[in-house]
Order: structure tokens, then sequence, then C-alpha cells
């Protein structure tokens, strides 16, 4: 049912006329196309995200309010947004109200003392970063990068990121939020409830968080987070980053205390006992499996390309034919980028000396190549800012990730051959279709911290395939499908490609109730999503969210 | 069939008690909360009989109180807040399940107590951060789940670590086991796969596991938790910064706090220090005049890698930072030596429990806060006090800094004699007195025991009302310890 | 090109809002991270990059239909390309600026214009200039001033004035200076002053791609009809217009802009400074100067794919991305006055603020073009500066009427005015 003129006059009444929209061409913008990554879903070819009833653009926590409760009164479903990227942030059914959280961008506060930072949605990874480092702060920058919502990270989406292992997952770092529930009411979480300011999201008593977000968030399911507070963690550097050169190869010189290395290993077992290690130690400013995502064949090539501006990927045939760069891909196979920041002089030497010492008992080592001042000093700014997190579109301008094998390092690393090897000559065989990029099997990106101080890591392995072109899109469909069943036949356990078919199908809308039970029943312990639709009804009782948020109808056993 | 027997249908009769001794035992603890006698007391063998006591609990209209611990208890929780309840002591579930050194973590029952398991967790070169001097039959699993703040900050990356997954038993007497461990599908098989518990988060789009912290046993019982460990450190130091004022040690606590450098990092006063190291009233109080009025204790570790380089540079950076805020990093103050404090604050308490010594009894007060405002809470803490007629000297302060600084526990421990009536009558004026002012003042009691409940509740109607609507569907029968919190 | 040709882009962009903001990397502040002036002024998605190939697939999918709205959102961009220079960093098989160049054209095309820029582009077709004057005073700038007339007289190079310089009175004694600089230092300079008709530059920014060819094509006659070899011009959207969108019709003229004939003749030493000018002050990168000047390199050929799904072109497409603008000239020549002290502001160079006079928003929403120049004049405050400097006439226009309009004290010179008070 589209939205009445009543019902439009007064959510107009609430952001103002300029603030609102319900042109078609304008709502289609608000729509996501599914051929293409849509994190974690199909792709489907030429299929969108339903069309909305209007965009709103709310500048105040008080205005999503109101229109929450006008959602509420007229029984339209909403769905907030703050950077859009990917398929979560765009409803499942049409004429839904979308909230455009653009206009709340502030950084309310920046507290250099105990640490945090108070933002609104729209407040990015880049600028949030900035004002940080100003006052010898940082803060973390979740995996999808520079471009997207700190708070979204936090609040309700996953928020881990190449700098978790010592900058915490965003879960983690959240210190309070203000929530605009879905029935209207506003609850604000932990010390900040109670008017005492943003220390600690936990309390009194048991934890709301817990409500706010699990592994992952709500998706915008269930209510508009409107501010929150983020843990800081130190910048032993310059503010504003010194950047230099041409783009898209700028770098950054950054001061001795500050040092990048991509390390190779002789074999996965070597990898993760060097993960290990490392997370025993306490080293590592920013710890990931980055550059994996151009493929294990090809990322020497992209390296090379994406340092130069001079290059384009039409250099990469020629390229490849290099021995040199033939070295670097090698040295690089089984690899990870690691930033160590030292606090003084003492700390980055000791850190130095501990990594060496990793390497040496590993049997690993500092790729020589990536040590040239030009790929140094471009990888230092990479790692640091993660300004570039979208080439892993840059082949042909989609990408999902598949298999997603986390947990502990040595998951991915163990078996007969190793896990990883596995997928990557699974993948292998599918690349020889034509479908996908290929790159080698083994794009897998991930940190070797997903979790603040070590523990965890992912092995999401990139597939790259053309959006634009039917075969590719859904010759990459299959192969999704294919990994899910091999995934699963091989205990590797659910894919990351399928991560979102409990919610969105093939149309791009709500996926079938009886898939959904289906999907949803076959977790390990399918009670957490009958737990989550009673937290619907009490704190959603007019269902205006979306199938994002995981619940199941049946009563818990 | 009589309680007694249909409680021994489920945990076996010897481990049902009624005999008056026991149930007047759990009847009261050192608080001022009213004392209430439970009708019975089980000790559970496993989680399977948990389960079974919360069916039979919501069956039969039962209230239930979780208790880990050994005495004695202090905050009241444990308390039955009505009358007829039946205490669910977890003390016997003593299994350590799982130690494992690659990936730090350990998973333990809840009557696992930290004298127990450290011993452990050192066979496999580990050992897990702990309270301030906990009581020697303190549950690791009660603790962590009441939030009780531990020594090492720069390892809090989550406001709950170290705890990470949880089996839960919900008071509608479902279980959900939470965290890296509630995606398994079996034990075995997440072995096999070389899988470990060590992430807290989920299952799903909600981390269950807060809901059951410090929630005084509120929502659930707890059967194992997993927690994260430290390296068993190689090489350990303490180091004191002392002052005459707290303020003077603030910007110190900040840089280190910053930089994430040294371990345990913890301020004193001298009377909680005395307290620690003091061994009856009269060693307390002579200790008291000796020390330094306030004092960082700083504890650097050299653990699998380089641990002696570590520990110089660090101690010689941290000598530095000392040394910038005009202050200075030393082995021995005053009454004090670093091996005897660093011994006290690894190891459980001795007996009795170091905040009970100088006078038999104590009162806390204990919240959260930034570190930066500690000093005015200690001031309205010492003023109050002074009103009251107590001696502001005999205040122990605590101050804890925790998730890597983003905010401090600040405890004052309050010594008195609760065997004079006065002096107790006394105390339970200062202690609504006092937590009134702070709470007035911006303390945030984010564990609220006892009075600071309807304090702490007060000022948060929405959170009140949202954790009512989620204690009624975790237990919808108010089963689980009724009259705690805003329950 | 057609807006058709673009459709894989449209379906290949991957909504990463790069295009909103400066390249990440160069992000200072959050106070000036934004890039895009239209979704920043806007704030609906529409208005980017991202946006505006939604709205055109949607066009050409049929699942809408031209409206007040689309018409806004198409007009209501200034094509300064900062969308382009970010997209570029991740993406190298992505045209956003072309696109919404195409995307205008054909609004055009099919009649959906701004009656503001329809009476603009009238005058035009009539006058031969974009400032609604007669084009027989086209040449009245350069009254008295003792230089040569093309093409009754030869002269190695052509100093073209543009719209902007020869109409507006409060800037024509910039190109009355850069005229007699050029001259002084020994440069053979002749002007077609009443002959000199206007570039096309904006219209085509506008969308009047049958204008800006009309133009173009009758500029390239006269030139090489005079002899033309070299042709100096002070306006940024010139130089552009020259540099990059004659030569695909068959233009082959040396294009430079008085930056960086000034920079070339500084250090051969042909113009040396006297004076000091204690003056500190900031420059602001023209689009067209900056991000878009870089030099044409012509190029026909195709997609392919290779490594199955990798998008590249054959032959090796150039790749437009800002790196090669004119960026050091200006600096260059700023820095060479004595006394003038050059402070940057946090966006420069590739990554530069629009100043919000292109793509005809100038003309048609007065308001956001006032918006865009007054960012930027606060961004240049926020430097400590007394004065900002640029290298483009519409620019240095904008940026008087927002200081006026706000009451301001910022001064706004030209580079060429600052040479010439050096001497």
């Amino acid at each position: 049912m589209a939205l009445s003129r009543e019902a439009y006059r007064e959510l107009e009444g609430i952001v103002g006329k300029e603030n609102i929209s319900d042109d078609p061409a304008l709502l289609d913008c608000y729509r996501y196309p599914l051929s293409h990554t849509a994190i974690h879903i199909g792709p489907y070819y030429r299929v969108y995200t339903p069309r909305g009833a209007a965009v709103l653009l709310p500048g105040s926590a008080e205005e999503v309010q109101g229109i929450v409760k006008l959602c509420n009164k007229y029984r339209v479903k909403f769905k907030p947004s703050s950077t859009f990227w990917s398929a979560w942030g765009f409803p499942l059914e049409d004429d839904t109200i979308q909230l455009d959280m653009r206009r709340m961008d502030r950084i309310l506060e920046i507290d250099d003392k105990n640490n945090f930072a108070v933002v609104e949605p729209h407040v990015i990874g880049a600028t949030l970063q900035a004002e940080a480092m100003k006052v010898g702060l940082n803060t973390h920058i979740h995996g999808p990068g520079a471009s997207c919502s700190c708070l979204a990270s936090a609040t309700a989406l996953g928020g881990l990121g190449p700098d978790t292992l010592y900058m915490g997952h965003h879960n983690e770092n959240l210190l309070g939020v203000e929530w605009v529930m879905p029935d209207g009411e506003v609850l604000r979480v932990g010390s900040v409830g109670s008017g005492l300011g943003w220390f600690c999201c936990d309390g009194p008593g048991p934890s709301l968080k817990g409500l706010v977000r699990g592994m992952i968030g709500t998706n915008g399911a269930m209510g508009v987070f409107t501010k929150c507070a983020i843990k800081l963690y130190p910048w032993p550097g310059p503010a504003p980053l010194p950047v230099e050169g041409k783009p898209p190869a700028y770098k950054a010189v950054l001061p001795d205390n500050f040092r990048v290395y991509t390390l190779g290993f002789p074999a996965w077992k070597a990898w993760a006992d060097s993960c290990y290690l490392i997370f025993d130690a306490g080293i590592g400013y920013v710890a990931h499996r980055q550059f994996s995502m151009f493929g294990r064949d090809l990322k020497g090539a992209m390296v090379r390309i994406l340092s130069d501006p001079t290059k384009t990927l039409s250099d990469i045939e020629e390229l490849l034919k290099d021995p040199e760069v033939q070295k670097m891909t090698e040295d690089m196979k089984r690899d990870y980028q690691i930033v160590l920041a030292g606090m003084t002089p003492g700390d980055i030497e000791w850190q130095d000396k501990a990594l060496d010492k990793i390497l040496e008992e590993t049997g690993g080592w500092k790729v020589k190549a990536m040590l040239e001042p030009d790929l140094y000093n471009w990888s230092l700014l990479y790692m640091i800012r993660l300004g570039h997190k979208n080439l892993n579109l840059v082949y042909g301008g989609g990408y999902d990730g598949c298999f997603g094998l986390g947990g502990t390092p040595d998951f991915g690393a163990s078996g007969e051959p190793p896990r990883v090897e596995q997928a990557t000559a699974f993948k292998v065989e599918w690349e020889k279709k034509g479908n996908v990029v290929a790159c080698g099997g083994d794009a897998m990106m991930g940190g070797i911290g997903g979790m603040g101080g070590g523990g965890h890591a992912l092995w999401e392995n990139f597939t790259h395939f053309d959006p634009a072109d039917k075969a590719s899109t859904e010759g990459t469909f299959e192969f999704f499908n294919a990994t899910d069943k091999y995934g699963m036949e091989k205990g590797f356990g659910p894919g990351m490609e399928k991560m979102n078919d409990y919610a969105r199908w093939t149309d791009g809308k709500t996926t079938p109730k009886e898939i959904r039970d289906r999907i949803l029943g076959a977790a390990a312990q399918p009670e957490a999503f009958r737990y989550q639709r009673k937290f619907k009804e009490t704190f959603n009782p007019n269902d205006l969210g979306d199938g994002y948020y995981r619940t199941l109808d049946d009563p818990i056993e | 069939m009589a309680l007694k027997e249909e409680l021994a249908g489920i945990v076996s009769s010897e481990n049902v008690f009624d005999d008056p001794e026991t149930l007047d035992a759990y009847s009261r603890d050192f608080s001022f909360v009213k004392p209430v006698k439970p009708r019975v007391v089980v000790k559970p063998g496993s989680a399977d009989e948990v389960q079974a006591l919360v069916r039979w609990a919501n069956q039969t209209a039962t209230p239930l109180v979780p208790v880990s611990s050994g005495p004695p208890r202090f905050h009241g929780d444990t308390v039955p807040g009505v009358p007829g309840a039946v205490i669910v002591d977890l003390s016997g579930m003593k299994k350590v399940m799982r130690i494992d050194r690659r990936n730090r973590v350990a998973m333990v029952e809840p009557g696992v107590t930290y004298s127990e398991l450290q011993p452990e967790l050192a066979r496999e070169g580990l050992r897990l951060t702990t309270p301030l001097l906990p009581r020697a039959s303190k549950s690791v699993v009660a603790s962590l789940l009441e939030r009780e703040p531990t020594l090492i900050p720069r390892q809090l990356w989550a406001s709950l670590d170290p705890l990470r997954c949880n089996e839960i038993i919900w008071g509608d007497g479902h279980k959900l086991v939470t965290g890296d461990a509630g995606n398994w599908s079996s034990f075995e098989e997440a072995w096999e796969r070389k899988q470990a518990p060590a992430g807290a988060t989920g299952p799903g789009q909600a981390d269950f596991y807060r809901f059951v912290s410090a929630a005084q046993g509120s929502m659930g019982i707890v059967t194992w938790a997993s927690v994260k460990c430290e390296i068993l450190p190689a090489l350990h130091k303490l180091f004191f910064v002392p002052a005459q004022r707290p303020d003077d040690l603030l910007d110190f606590t900040y840089q280190l706090l910053k930089f994430r450098f040294a371990d345990e990092l913890l301020l004193l006063n001298n009377a909680s220090l005395a307290a620690i190291l003091g061994n009856g009233a009269d060693h307390i109080k002579a200790l008291m005049k000796e020390l330094p009025p306030w004092v960082v204790l700083v504890g650097i570790a050299g653990r699998s890698i380089l641990p002696e380089e570590r520990v110089a540079y660090q101690e010689k950076d941290i000598a530095d930072i000392a040394g910038k805020f005009g202050q200075q990093l030393v082995s021995e103050i005053p009454g004090a030596g670093s091996d005897e404090v660093l011994k006290a604050i690894l190891n459980p308490s001795r007996e009795p429990y170091w905040k009970l010594d100088l006078k038999g009894g104590y009162q806390d007060i204990l919240f959260l806060t930034t570190l930066n405002r500690t000093p005015e809470f200690i001031k309205t803490m010492n003023s109050v006090a002074e009103a009251s007629g107590y001696p502001a000297s005999d205040i122990g302060v605590y101050i804890q800094p925790l998730h890597q600084g983003a905010n401090v526990h600040c405890e004052f421990i309050l010594p008195f004699d609760r065997d004079n009536p006065e002096e107790a009558t006394r105390m339970q004026q200062l202690l609504t007195i006092a937590s009134e002012e702070l709470i007035e003042q911006g303390a945030f009691f984010s564990r609220p025991y006892g009075i600071w409940a309807d304090l702490a509740y007060g000022r948060d109607a929405q959170t009140t009302m949202v954790l009512k609507k989620l204690k009624g569907i975790f237990d919808p029968n108010n089963v689980m310890n009724p009259g705690k919190l805003c329950f | 090109m057609a807006l058709e040709d673009y459709k894989v882009d449209m379906e290949r962009c991957s909504q990463c809002s790069y295009c909103k903001w400066i390249p990440f990397d160069q992000v200072k502040s959050w106070r000036f991270a934004k890039g895009c002036p239209s979704i920043a002024y806007n704030n609906f998605l529409s208005y980017s990059a991202r946006g505006r190939y939604a709205v055109a697939l949607s066009l050409l999918n049929g699942q809408s239909t031209y409206s007040d709205r689309v018409v806004d959102i198409v007009y209501k961009c200034t094509t300064c390309g900062s969308c382009d220079v970010s997209d570029k960093i991740c993406r190298y098989n992505l045209e956003p600026l072309e696109m919404i160049h195409e995307l205008k054209f054909r609004l055009v095309e099919d009649g959906q214009v701004l009656p503001q820029l329809t009476a603009v582009i009238e005058h035009l077709g009539k006058e031969n200039n974009m400032m609604m004057k007669s084009g027989a005073n086209r040449g009245d700038w350069a009254e008295g001033l003792d230089v040569k007339r093309i093409p009754g007289e030869s002269a190695e190079v052509l100093f073209y004035a543009g719209c902007r310089f020869s109409y507006d009175e409060e800037l024509q004694e910039t190109a009355r200076s850069a005229v007699t600089l050029l001259k002084n230092a020994g440069v053979d300079i002749g002007i077609m002053g009443v002959d000199e008709s206007c570039c096309g530059g904006r219209a085509y920014d506008m969308g009047y791609k049958e204008e800006f060819t009309r133009l173009a094509e009758n500029t390239i006659k006269a030139w090489t009809a005079a002899g033309v070899k070299t042709v100096v011009t002070p306006c940024a959207d010139c130089f552009r217009a020259f540099s990059r969108l004659y030569p695909p019709l068959g233009a082959k003229f040396e294009i430079l802009h008085t930056v960086q004939y000034f920079d070339r003749l500084i250090k051969e030493g042909k113009i040396k400074f006297s004076k000091t000018i204690p003056m500190r002050v900031t420059y602001h990168d023209p689009c067209h100067l900056g991000r878009q000047g870089e030099p044409y390199v012509p190029w026909e050929g195709k997609e392919k794919k290779v490594k199955n799904q990798i998008v590249v072109y054959e032959p090796r497409r150039p790749r437009y991305n800002g790196a090669w603008g004119v960026y050091d000239p200006p600096r260059d020549v700023l820095k060479s006055i004595p006394g003038l002290e050059l402070v940057e502001m946090e966006r420069i160079r590739e990554y530069a603020w629009c100043c919000g006079a292109g793509g005809g928003v100038k003309e048609a929403y007065p308001d956001f073009s006032s918006w865009t120049a007054t960012e930027r004049i606060e961004e240049a405050k926020s430097t400590g500066a007394e004065a900002i400097v640029s290298a483009c006439p519409w620019c240095e226009r904008n940026f008087i009427d927002a200081i006026n309009a706000a009451g301001e004290k910022l001064k706004v010179f030209d580079v060429t005015d600052l040479v010439k008070q050096a001497i």
C-alpha cells in the first residue's frame, strides 16, 4: 500500500519539504542492484531492491522519533541507512519509508582523556579518524572501509576490520547508544541513560547493549540508532596524515615509529603459528591479509598497478610476465600485512625485534618487494586509512565473499590439505568456467585479528565478477551455490555467500517464510531466533522493521 | 510430594539441605540487605540438573537464588529477596572442562574458584587476570558475570572481558549457549576443526550473555563459561608511583592507559594497600601511617616473546613517563616492597578476607566513572564520612581502570565493626547518604546492589522499563532471584 | 558516445559512496572532507554520481520518467569532476563525469531544459557569449591596449580572453594585465577582440552539446584561417575546452593557460619581480585547470576482458583521474613572488572543492552556486590567508559575489594580478 497523502504531509511536517521525496526516479537511487555485490546474497542479475514509499532525511533524533511514531500510527515499515554500503541498508518490501541518515553527520564530542568519540550516523571512518588524529587518537575502521558509517558498524552491522587486533571490534568499542526503538520510545543504553556521560554501555544491571546488537547488528530492522559513543585508540603519528603522490597511488611517509610489512610463510601451519605468536606477544597496530583480495596469482601485479599512477588494469598481463613480479607474488602466497606502531622508540624497537623472533620461529619472511619505498609508503597509508577498500570491485565491478571460514587461525590453516587450500582448489576449478576472475583461487581476505587482542581470523574468499554481464553474474551465483554445498559437505559451516538468504530472496524481497524458517531453523541454536522473535514482539509490536531481523515463530523448545 | 523429595528427585537427596544452620547461613550476608531465610538449599552437579531445577521452579512458582561463590558474601545479591526461595548453590560444579593453551581459553563450571583454576592454568603456561585479591572461595564465573573489575586494563578490549562463551539456563528453563560455541553443533566437531570458545558475541543479533551480566542471578543460571587467559609471565615486576594526592597520578595513569603500557594498573590509597598487606588491625593501622597516601601499582610482565627486553623497555619508558608528570617509578615505598605487593595482588586474599581484617566488617561503595572525575568523588566520600562521624582516613580507595581506560571502577571500602549495633546503624546511614550524594554527583552504579538499585533505576526510567520487559521474556514467571534490581 | 553506452557503467557502479567525498587518503578534517557540492547541498543520494547513474538507469529502463525532480537532479551538478577523481581511486572502468555529461545532453535533446539555461543558450546562439551581452562589445575590454589584432595582424601566440574576462568589467583589468605582461616579456602576442567568440565549454557542461560543437568548429576554423599555432588563455574553462574538448573535433593547437606561460617566463628570467607583496594567500585550483586540465590523449578502442572478467580496454585507454592536471605552475608563480606566502587549503589539486560556478549552476541555481563558493571561502579563511587566488574568472566572480553577499573581507585575486603587482 502506497503512502497516503495524509501520512506524507505529516512526515513532511516533521522533516520539512526539502527533506522528503517520493519522486520515482529519486526513489530508484535508493534501490540496490542485486546483480552487484550485495553482501552476501545472489548475485541476481538485474534485480533491484524494492522501491520505497518515500525517502526522508531526518536532521535530529527528535525528528527520527517523530517519523517512527508516525510509522507506527500508519503501520508503515521504515528502514534507516547511513552510508548505504550493500543491500543490508535497503528495504525488503515495497513502500517502505527509507531514512537516509546523511544529515545527522556530526562528531559531537571527542574526549581525548578518556578516549572516546560521540558520533551521529553519517560520520564515516575517514572523518572520525582525521579528527581523532588531531588529538593523538585513532579509530577502528571496519572492513568496508573509511567510507562507511562508524555508528552503523558499531551498532547495526558487523564491526571488525584490519585494525581490530589493536583497535578492537566495534562491538567491543561501543560505549553508549541513543536508540529510537521501533515503537518510537528513546532508549539511551549504558551510563548515558542515567545522564552520566558516554563511558560505559553496560548497566545499570543486565546490559541492554545485548539488545542493541550481537555478533552482528539488527541491520536497520529494529529502530534507528541516532548517536553512539565509540572507544578511540592512540595515534602516535602526525596529523594530518602526510600524504603525497598522484592519485590513486597516494603514499604516506610516516615517522620511524611506524613499520609496515608484508609477511610471507612457507606453509599454512607456519602462517597460523605466527598469528598465535603475534597474539601472545601483543604486537601489531593493524594486521590483515589485505592484498590477497586480488587473488593469489594477481596480487603482485595489482600492487604494482595500484601504487603507480601511470598504470592501469591494461598493464596486468604484461606485469604477470615480469619475473620480479612473479617472485613477489610467490613470496606473498601465504601472507598478511602488519603495521607496527611504537608509542615510544623503545616500544617500536621491541615490537620489531619480537616480530623478527616470530619470523625466525615460524620460518617466515618480510616480502622484500614490499619494502621498496614506494610500495612501503603506499601500503602503510592503505592499511591505516583503509581508503581504498572498494578495490575489491576493481576488476569488473562485482565481488562477494564466499566460504568465510570464521574462527581461530587454525581453523582455516588446518586440515588435510589445509581448508584454505581446499577452498582454493575448489574455486580454481570454477574459475576455469570463465565467469569469475581467474585469480588463482585464493583471494582470501581476512584479519588475523577478528577480535581485540586476537584470537579470531577470517577467511573470506573474494570472488570477482562483472555485474553488467549476465553470464558472469549468473555463473557467479552458480559458483556460490556450489560453494555453499561444498562447504557444508566439508564441514566448513554455512558459507558467507549465503549469509543473507534468510532475509532477501531472488526477487530482491523478503525470503518466503518456509525457506527462511528452514534456513534459520538449521542454525546450531535456532532458539536464539525464537528469543529474537520475542524481542521483536515486545519492542517492535507493529512489526515495522524487516526480515533482516532473524526470527523464528515456533515456540522455544 | 514434599519439597525436599521433589528436589532430591532432581539433584539426589545428598545435595538437598534444609537444616537450620545451612538455611541461616544463606539467609544473610555481610550487607545491610534484610535477611530472608530460604526453604531449601540444593547443590546441583550438572547443567541438566540446573535446567530441571529451573523447570521445576516454573511449575511450582518457586523462587530460585543462584549462588556460586562460597562465603563470606557481601552485596546482598544472594540473600533471597522473597520468602520461600530455593538456593541453587553451584559451588559443587567444579569441572575445568578445557584448557586450550594455543587459543588461550579455558572452560569452567561456576563452582571453580580462582584458587582452583590458577594452578591448573599455570600447568599449561597460562593464568587468568583476577579481581583484586578475591576471597579464596570466589567463583570465577560469578565474579565475571557480576562484572567485577580485573587488574590488567590493557587486556580488556570488551567491557566483559575476560568472560567469553557461556551456557545459560534462562529463567524459562531453556538453554542457550552464547558466543562462538553457540554456533557449533557439537564440541567434538569444533575441537576437530580446531575451533575455540574465544568469541563472546552472539549467537544471532543479540549479545545474550550481556543479559546475565550484573543480573544477580535474576535472568538465568550460567552452567559453564569460557574465559580468555593470558600467558603466564616469565618475568613479572611491580613498581609504585607514589603521590600525596590522587590528582597527581591521573595524567601519568592516563598516559599509560593511552599507550597501553603496563599490565596490572590500579590506584590505591594507603588504607586499601595497608589492608592488602597488613595482617591484623594493628599491623594495618601501622601500615596506613607508613605508606604514602596514594600509589599507582604498575605491573610489567614479560611473557613468551623476549620477556626481559619487554620488561626492560617498559620499565624505562614508564619511568620516563612518570618523570614527565613529576612522579617517580620506584620499586620500594615506605611500608611496602614490590615483591610483596606483587605476590599479594596476584593471589587470592589470605584469611580473613582483606577488607574485613581491620574491623571485622566493611561496607563498600562501588561505581563506575571516568578517571578524571575520581578526585571529586573521593572528596565527596570523605566529606560525607566526616560529617557522619566516620574517619575519612579509614576509607580504603581502590580505583581500577577498565576497558582499556574508557572508564574506571571506583570503590570506597569502609571498615566497621559489625558487632557494634551503633556503628552498624551509623554505617547504614552513611551508606545511604553517601550513595545518594555520589549518584547525584555522577557516579554510575552499574552493578546496583541493595539500595543502589532504586537510586540507579530512578534515574533511567526507559532502561528500567526495557529491562522489565526483557526479564519477562527470559523469566516470565519471575522465578529467578525475585526482588533484586528493578524486578 | 551516447547515454546508452554508459549503461554498463551504471550497472557496474557499486554504490561505494566514494563519489561524495574527496579521496579518503586526503581527508584531513571532518569539516572539509566532502568532495561533491551537489550532494553536500542537496543531500539526497540522487545528487551524487552514484545517484545520477541510478537516475539515468531508471530512465533508460523506463522505470521512471522525466519530472521536475529529475530535471533538478541532472542540472544541479557543477560538473566539477570531483566524483570522477574519487571514483577512480578504486575503479579503473567507470567514467562518471562523462556519463553525467551524456545525461545532460540527453535531457537537452529531449527538451527537458531549464528556462534560465535556455535563455543563456539562446543568447549564446545570437551573440556568441555566455554573458548575456552584445557580441559587438566583445573586444571592448582591450580598448586602448597596444597589442596585435588577429586576424588583421599575425602573431605567434593568440591571447584568448574568454567571455567572462571580455565582459566582466571588474575583472577585465586582469586580462589586460596578462596581455601586457606577456608582451613585455617578449611574447609575440595578439588578440581577436570582437572576432573572438565563446569557446563553448560552459554550454557543453550545461548539456548543450550541439551549441558547443557549433562554437568549437567556428573557433577552430577561425584559428586555422588565422594561422594560429599557440593559444594562451587566462580562463580555466576555456583552457579545458581547448585542450580537452577541441582535439576530438580535429583541433591541433598548442594550448596554454597564462599561469603556465608565466611560470615558463619566470623560470626563463623573462619576467622579473621588483616589488614585495607581503601577503598570505591561498590558491584555489579551478576544476578545469586542475583535475579536468589533463592533456588530451587520443584513443579509440573497445572494452575487452582478461583473466575472464577483468575489464580493460584495447588499446590501452587513457585514464583521466586528475593526476596530471595543471597544479604546480600557478603555485610556482606565486611562490616566486617576493614576500608572498602561499598557504594551502585542505582540499587542493585534484581533490579541490569546486567554486560553484560551473555546469550552468551559477545561472540556474544561484543559491546552490553561492553556497558552494561560500564553502570554499570558509576553507580559505581557515588557512589564515588574506586572499584567495585563482586562475579562472568564473571562480573569481563567484567568490567575489559570495564574499560581497556575506560581507566578508577576504580578497580575491587572479594569479595575473599578483604577478603584475610584483613587477
